[in-house]
Order: structure tokens, then C-alpha cells, then sequence
């Protein structure tokens, strides 16, 4: 799960340096808006689940590892 | 595919269109030139129950599931029928970005105290995101919010508000967390009256006059613990879960408006004589009406799509941007071409055909303007 994030995000996202499974996606301005709500769709998708709003939080963004938790605990 | 609306749907779009026109179908001239708003026709449509399609019949609404595609369709026939552009806008603000966002993330005591007053007119509330330094950068705001015991201290500056000055509840979005930019962003509900809150006066403008906007100053305002609304931290998961729903109903009314000025103007045109003949003759004012029925049926069909991906639970980034930018954009051009076929007549502020053209042109502003649609236009085409 976390390779399939990693894999969307480093294309998706050309940061200077490869982006590890704990960046931090938020506080480093990688994600803006318009990216989180192409990687929330990209999440729905690949991961067959629906993303409700009250879950869009950094808790659950930050970082990769904290979205395979997220993900791990919905499934 | 299939756009045909259910008979149940056009009834009711057809229910609110007579509605408005019943209602708020007459002149708006003295309004919108002293920038009156009336509490009266606010508390009309809440009798109607437009404003309780944004909340579920548990909390006072009119619904038993919140549907953006029987909203989009209300606010279709009622921008229709009622000749001031403001109210459908205000409606759709407050029901939106207000009622929605806690209907969402309130606790239960929080949808309890806010939602009945707000869906059955009592109260009105708004949204306070936008600041002096921060407009389309919105999430650069600086009001701050800062932890005390039993609750937390506002302080800073909203701009711009729709309903500010006429406010009973105001969601105001402030920094928790200023490290993390727009992640870091979380939600107060402030209620008038607190301790250290003022509302600013009307600003008057150009267009929309019938609805009150203005600023909001929070000065160590003190709000409770139990006015937070969702997490900390939950400020862009709150103003971006109702985007498309604000967007779909504002944008529905201008549609209605678009659709009664493209029949006004046809009859006008075909009345109207000069030169011995119908103006309705002339290619130069029969294109442009011509003009006004294509950006018409583009726009209607870009609001149907958006709206039905909603409705069914698809994603609509593209399409949302695409959708503001075009029908905003062509109200403008056809309010334009309106006073252009009216001549004279659609010049003179007493016979409320400019109006059309003043109103429009907040469209293409307020909520995203032009610029950041064809921002995010291009940002999803991979440029």
C-alpha cells in the first residue's frame, strides 16, 4: 500500500528529493488544495473506499505513513 | 446517458419557480439602490423550505436526505422567478457554507442549537474566511485563534462577508496552527453578542446591493470550548466539503435569471420596431440572441453534470472549475448583449435590465474567480 502512495505521489508531486513514507506532505507545502483533492480521488479509487470530509485531516494526511494507517483501519 | 429530470423534479422546480415569482417577482429598484435587505423575504423562503434543503428534517430541515441535485434544481427555479439576484445568492451562502458545514461536522448539541434557528429563518449566519491580505490566497489568513482555559481567543480581521453585518451565528476560520498553512486552519462557531466580537456596517456595491456584506473584528473574542466545530485542524476539509454544493446552487440561480432575460429579451426584440421593421429583423440583434440562448444551454448543461456527478458521488474537479467559469462569464457577456438589444431603455437603472449586468459580474469573483477556475483548469490538464 504504502509503495502504491509513494509511486503516485513522487510522480504526481515532483519534489526536489524522492519523498520518503514519513515526509511531511502538509507542513512542507508539497500538498496544495487542488493535490489533496487529487490524491483523496486517487485513494477512493485505488483503494475502493469513500474518503468522507470529517476524515480529511492532518491526522490522516501528514504523511504516507499516516495515510496507510488511515487506510489500513478503513478497510 | 441521461439528463431528463424526473416528473417529481420538475414539479417541484416548477413549485419554486411560481413560488419566487409570486413572491419576489415585482420591482427591486428602491432596494437595490438604498442596498435594503428584507428580513421578511428571508423568513418567506424559510416558511417555503428552501432554507431546510440544506438541513435534515431532524435539525428543522425540509428534507429527509440533503440532495444537491433537487437544491440545484430549486435554486434553478427560483432565480427564475424572482427578480432580485441577491436573495438566491444569499440563500444559497448561507445554506452552504453555513448550515451544511454543520451539519456535517457539528456535534449533536451544535446541530441542535444552530440548524432549526438557521433553516427556519430566525437566525441567519455566515461564512468568515476571507481577510484584508488574503483573498483568492485564502488560506494565508492571519486571524488567530489561541488556546485559554475552557475555550480559545479570536483575534484578527474577516473581509467581505456575506451577511456580516446582519449575522446571528458566524463560522469564522482561524490559524491553530500556523506551521502547517492551510492545514493548520480550524473552525469557530461565534454567535453576536460574545464578549470582543463586532460586525461592521453594510458595504455597499456594485452589484448584488441587496445583500449585506461587510467585516467582522474578533478582538480576544471569547468562544467556548464546545463552539469549535469538527477537529482542529479541519478548516479546509469544512469550506472545501460544501464547494460544490455553494457552487452548483449559486450558480443554479443565475442560470434561472440567464433563462428569464433570454425570454424577456426575445420579447422585446420581437415588439421593438425601428427603421419600419421588428429589431427582431436585424442579424446584429438576432445573433446576439442567438448568442445568449448557446451560453444558456452550455452552461445548464455543465450545472446538470456537476450536479448529477455529486449525486452520485463522483468526483467533479474539472467539470466544478469549467462550470464556474462558464456560466459566470456568460452571464456577464449575455447581461451585456441584453442592454445592447434594449438600447436606451436597457441603460435607464428604472426599467431593472442593468441590474442583471451589475449582478453578474460578482459572479465572476466571488467563490473562485476566473483566473483560479482556469488555474485549476490548466493544473488538471497536467500544465
Amino acid at each position: 500500500m504504502k509503495d502504491i502512495l509513494l509511486k503516485y505521489i513522487n510522480e504526481q508531486f515532483q519534489a526536489d528529493d524522492p519523498i520518503e513514507a514519513q515526509d511531511d506532505l502538509l507542513g512542507e507545502g508539497i500538498l496544495d488544495s487542488l493535490g489533496m483533492m487529487k490524491l483523496i480521488l486517487f485513494i477512493e479509487t485505488e483503494f475502493e473506499l469513500k474518503v468522507p470530509p470529517q476524515d480529511m485531516t492532518i491526522e490522516n494526511f501528514m504523511s504516507i505513513d499516516d495515510m496507510a494507517t488511515y487506510i489500513s483501519n478503513r478497510k | 446517458m441521461n439528463f431528463s429530470l424526473t416528473s417529481e423534479q420538475l414539479e417541484y422546480k416548477n413549485k419554486v419557480s411560481d413560488f419566487a415569482s409570486a413572491n419576489f417577482g415585482g420591482s427591486y429598484v428602491k432596494q437595490d439602490k438604498d442596498c435594503l435587505f428584507s428580513r421578511a423575504d428571508w423568513e418567506k423562503c424559510a416558511d417555503f423550505g428552501l432554507q431546510g434543503l440544506a438541513t435534515t428534517k431532524a435539525y428543522g430541515g425540509s428534507t429527509d436526505d440533503v440532495s444537491i441535485l433537487t437544491a440545484t434544481l430549486a435554486m434553478e427555479g427560483f432565480g427564475y422567478g424572482c427578480r432580485d439576484n441577491g436573495l438566491p445568492f444569499g440563500l444559497s451562502a448561507q445554506m452552504w457554507t453555513v448550515q451544511y458545514p454543520i451539519l456535517t461536522f457539528g456535534t449533536e448539541d451544535q446541530k441542535k442549537k444552530y440548524l432549526p434557528k438557521l433553516a427556519s429563518g430566525q437566525w441567519i449566519g455566515c461564512h468568515a474566511l476571507t481577510e484584508p491580505s488574503s483573498g483568492s490566497d485564502v488560506f494565508s489568513m492571519e486571524t488567530s485563534a489561541k488556546k485559554v482555559e475552557g475555550g480559545y481567543l479570536l483575534n484578527g480581521t474577516k473581509r467581505y462577508i456575506t451577511f456580516g453585518p446582519v449575522s446571528d451565528v458566524i463560522l469564522v476560520f482561524v490559524k491553530t496552527n500556523p506551521k502547517l498553512g492551510k492545514w493548520g486552519m480550524s473552525v469557530f462557531i461565534v454567535e453576536k453578542g460574545m464578549k470582543g466580537f463586532t460586525a461592521g456596517p453594510n458595504r455597499p456595491k456594485m452589484g448584488l446591493r441587496t445583500v449585506p456584506f461587510g467585516d467582522l473584528f474578533f478582538e480576544d473574542c471569547f468562544v467556548p470550548e464546545e463552539n469549535l466545530l469538527g477537529p482542529i485542524g479541519a478548516g479546509w476539509a469544512i469550506t472545501n466539503s460544501s464547494l460544490e454544493h455553494d457552487r452548483c446552487t449559486i450558480l443554479a440561480g443565475q442560470l434561472g435569471a440567464m433563462e428569464h432575460q433570454l425570454e424577456e429579451t426575445i420579447a422585446f426584440v420581437k415588439q421593438r420596431e425601428q427603421f419600419g421593421k421588428k429589431i427582431s429583423q436585424f442579424q446584429s440583434v438576432s445573433n446576439r440572441v442567438a448568442n445568449m440562448k448557446l451560453r444558456l444551454e452550455t452552461s445548464r448543461l455543465l450545472l446538470y453534470k456537476v450536479a448529477w456527478l455529486n449525486s452520485v458521488g463522483k468526483s467533479s474537479m474539472m467539470e466544478s472549475a469549467l462550470l464556474k467559469l462558464h456560466l459566470s462569464e456568460n452571464f456577464v457577456e449575455s447581461s451585456l448583449d441584453t442592454i445592447r438589444n434594449h438600447g436606451g431603455d436597457g441603460y435607464i437603472s428604472e426599467n431593472e435590465i442593468e441590474r442583471n449586468l451589475r449582478d453578474a459580474v460578482g459572479g465572476v469573483i466571488y467563490a473562485g474567480t476566473s483566473d483560479i477556475q482556469r488555474n485549476i483548469i490548466a493544473k488538471l490538464l497536467g500544465l
